[in-house]
């Protein structure tokens, strides 16, 4: 009974199957453990994963730390600021990028604080010199994500909104100046 | 006789005394309960379509920013209620009529609980109407009413209504959803011991997945409106996207299963297709129903605060239990297909099964375009995104949008498409207005919105633009920059796009034309449904009843056995999609590591 609008009669389980399914089956459960193997390997030899410490923050003692940041950081004629040390903040609201534009080196590795004043935002960022090369990261308000990041290129980097937040997230967008 | 108001006819079929008739296509014994709620809400779901292809064309002309048709505010606006009509509306209305389809009618039995079936038809448009209605008020104050689209991110302001609409919305589909539930336990009661058809087998793992994601909406809705008033103040962003995505992906995994269970039913009807294991077909579905839901976890790749094991665990459905069932009838369809037709010697050479295959039926190839463009853009992609680490390069571009375009638009709205074509002649027993029409338009309509999911995608990975926004090519406001080096590539988007909606807005002429102008069907006259031709006999002269064809009582042979039948046209298809699969995976990871080094 091979109908599949009737109900199967006798022992269909124990049917055969075409050595050619059986075959295909292989090949699946081979690809499936290549799929994970790779991604949970990467986690530890690669050099791009999406992760960092992530702690609860309310928005008054994110904006606290952000100020403290500006505060410390030396201020260019452009507008952009140098950080003191290693940690920066890109912190969204509605509707521009609060920490940006910021000066940053090659070579050094940065501790990128993410997160949200009021809605959730998308962080998604790009060197003006390749667009294809794009990261991007979702951001919520209540979580301040620590994510480490090192730039091996100059260049003028540019951070979209990609999650909506309210009319008037077409324009959100800020800066990051990597120089040598 | 036709109730009085019936003024276009569409409800007067001939039944017997119990109020049954036989299907001469299918051989199905159906019940007039059944069928008269299959139009119902499948005619329903063709006018959401309508409403949805309207708001695509407005949507897609403004992404194309050569045209720029809407403002911000209207796009926001405008994108919602397509969100909603296509995604929601359509495809859940066309989603009861299959759960129909497949448990009361495939099994001939009467639709139980026949007020569950209308009451939820009510509450379902209530909820439907209410969504427009609080969509469509938008001020657009971004701190005090914003537009929903599809998401409805937590703490984005939004209209309570609109919330309480997506529940009473739920409340319908549950409601309708009841008597197919119902009609398995009474026939499981009726008939201990029996094996249900492996197409009630499809449509139950398909409600069962509904369930979870009926769940899962509550939870989010409701806890948006707690937290709204006041209730919740500890639900957050992170918790609603978990439970959002619960209902948001799992309402595209309900998707996945009910066309895959019309894709068994039409390669069978219509192209003579078997099933070559059943033990096979059935271990895929049940590894759906464990593990598809993990795939809520895809939409929290690149969010904070979830430890990266938990997103391996989840995003992998556990080691790739759902990938490895999609892998699996990515197999059993085709080969079905190809040893059915090979037993009815119809197939010669290696791709004879394919070739001698009736595709100029739309019926047909809705299903088969269906398969293809699902598998090699809809479902490579999806794992690929679903990927920790890749999913950074995917996570809100249009890519992403291109990506379930390629699932829910070239795999379930095209199947959809296909049953409808099929309610059309065997239910409503109408000609198509245009046979001729009708066989292009699943031609015209899948090339068009297959090079609009690859222009998508292309524009988002290899330039990085972002979705749901209206400005980003020619301009972003407040600044110099723009990813005007997409701007080409947007120009062959607008193009195609327009073009794939046109072949959109065909099917909806030649639904209703045939539906309003189409010559009535007599006995025998759905003879070129039937694979290869069939011989179905009217049962008596007076009656449209038929007897059930010879051809598909060839599946019930036992002497000769459809699984020893050659499948190797379909096993050099897989090796191809396999091979595609991953060089795909391996052009994406290249493109991973080119980047800047970035995490823990």
């Amino acid at each position: 009974m091979t109908s599949p609008i009737k109900p199967p009669e006798g022992n269909w389980w124990d049917q055969p199957v075409n050595r050619r399914e059986s075959i295909w089956l292989g090949l699946g459960v081979g690809w499936a453990l290549v799929l994970f193997g790779w991604m949970s390997a990467f986690t530890r030899i690669g050099d791009q994963n999406p992760i960092g410490e992530t702690y609860r923050v309310t928005s008054e003692e994110l904006r606290e730390s952000v100020d403290a940041f500006k505060a410390e950081a030396e201020e260019r004629d452009d507008g952009a600021y140098v950080p003191p040390g290693d940690d920066i903040y890109v912190v969204g609201m509605q509707f521009a990028w609060d920490g940006l534009p910021v000066v940053l080196e090659t070579g050094r590795e940065y501790n990128f604080h993410l997160g949200s004043y009021d809605v959730q935002h998308g962080f998604s960022i790009r060197p003006e010199h390749a667009y294809s090369q794009q990261i991007n990261l979702h951001v919520t308000p209540g979580k301040e994500w620590i994510v480490p990041m090192e730039f091996d290129e100059p260049g003028t980097y540019h951070v979209l909104c990609n999650e909506f937040c309210g009319e008037g997230h077409e324009g959100m967008h800020g800066e990051i100046y990597v120089e040598d | 006789m036709a109730h009085r108001f019936d003024v276009f006819g569409w409800f007067d079929n001939e039944f017997d005394a119990d109020g049954f008739r036989e299907c001469s296509v299918t051989g199905f014994n159906v019940h007039r309960s059944v069928e008269h709620y299959v139009k119902l809400y499948g005619v329903t779901a063709v006018v959401f379509l309508l409403v949805g292809g309207l708001f695509a064309l407005t949507v897609a002309l403004t992404r194309w920013e050569t045209v720029a048709l809407l403002e911000a505010g209207d796009y926001y606006r405008h994108l919602s209620m397509h969100a909603w009509s296509m995604l929601i509306f359509w495809i859940i209305f066309m989603e009861i009529a299959i759960l129909y389809v497949g448990g009361p009618m495939v099994l001939g039995r009467k639709l139980p609980a026949k007020w569950a079936a209308a009451v939820g038809y009510a509450v379902m448009l209530l909820g439907a109407i209410l969504i427009y209605y609080s969509i469509w008020t938008v001020s657009g104050d971004p701190t005090a009413d914003n537009a929903p689209l599809l998401t409805a991110y937590v703490p984005l302001e939004i209209n309570p209504l609109f919330y309480a609409s997506a529940i009473v919305f739920l409340v319908g589909v549950t409601l309708a959803a009841l008597p197919f539930l119902l009609t398995i336990w009474f026939e499981k009661r009726a008939n201990p011991g029996k094996t249900l058809p492996l197409v009630t087998f499809g449509a139950f793992v398909a409600s069962m997945i509904a369930v979870q994601s009926i769940l899962g909406g509550l939870i989010a809705f409701g806890g948006a409106l707690a937290w709204q008033f006041g209730y919740a103040p500890w639900f957050d962003a992170g918790i609603y996207r978990q439970w959002f995505w619960i209902i948001g992906h799992g309402t595209q995994q309900i998707n996945l299963v009910a066309m895959i269970t019309v894709w068994y039913l039409f390669t069978h009807v219509i192209g003579g297709a078997e099933v070559v294991s059943e033990k096979v077909s059935r271990t895929a579905f049940i590894l759906y129903l464990f593990f598809i839901v993990m795939g809520a976890a895809h939409h929290l790749m690149v969010d904070p605060g979830l430890s990266a094991g938990w997103r391996i665990w989840n995003t992998s459905y556990a080691f790739y239990g759902a990938t490895f069932a999609s892998l699996i009838h990515a197999f059993t369809i085709p080969a079905g297909l190809e040893a059915g037709r090979r037993k009815r010697g119809k197939g010669g050479g290696l791709f004879g099964w394919l070739t001698s295959a009736p595709w100029k039926n739309p019926v047909f190839s809705t299903s088969i375009f269906a398969i293809i463009l699902f598998g090699f853009l809809g479902g490579i992609t999806g794992v690929l995104m679903g990927q920790l680490q890749l999913n950074m390069s995917w996570h809100n571009t249009f890519a992403t949008v291109g990506h379930f375009h390629s699932t829910v638009v070239l795999g379930t709205t095209l199947t959809f498409m296909g049953v409808v074509y099929f309610v059309i002649r065997t239910m409503f027993m109408r000609e198509f207005v245009s046979p001729k029409l009708a066989t292009l338009q699943p031609y015209f309509y899948a090339s068009g919105m297959a090079l609009t999911a690859l222009m998508m995608m292309y524009v988002g990975i290899l330039y990085g633009i972002p979705r749901r926004t209206n400005e980003v090519v020619e301009n972003i406001p407040g600044t110099d920059f723009s990813i005007q080096g997409a701007a080409p590539l947007f120009d062959v988007f607008g193009v195609v796009a327009v073009f794939a909606i046109a072949g959109g807005a065909l099917f909806v002429l030649l639904a209703v034309g045939s539906l309003l102008f189409g010559k009535r069907i007599e006995s025998g006259d759905n003879d070129d449904l039937v694979a290869d031709g069939g011989s179905a006999e009217p049962r008596s002269a007076d009656s449209r009843a038929l007897e059930a064809r010879d051809d598909l009582a060839m599946a019930e042979d036992p002497e000769d056995p459809v699984h020893a039948y050659e499948m190797r046209g379909t096993f050099v298809l897989c090796l191809i999609f396999l091979a595609v699969f991953v060089v795909a995976y391996v052009l994406n990871w290249y493109l991973l590591t080119q980047l800047w080094s970035i995490g823990a």
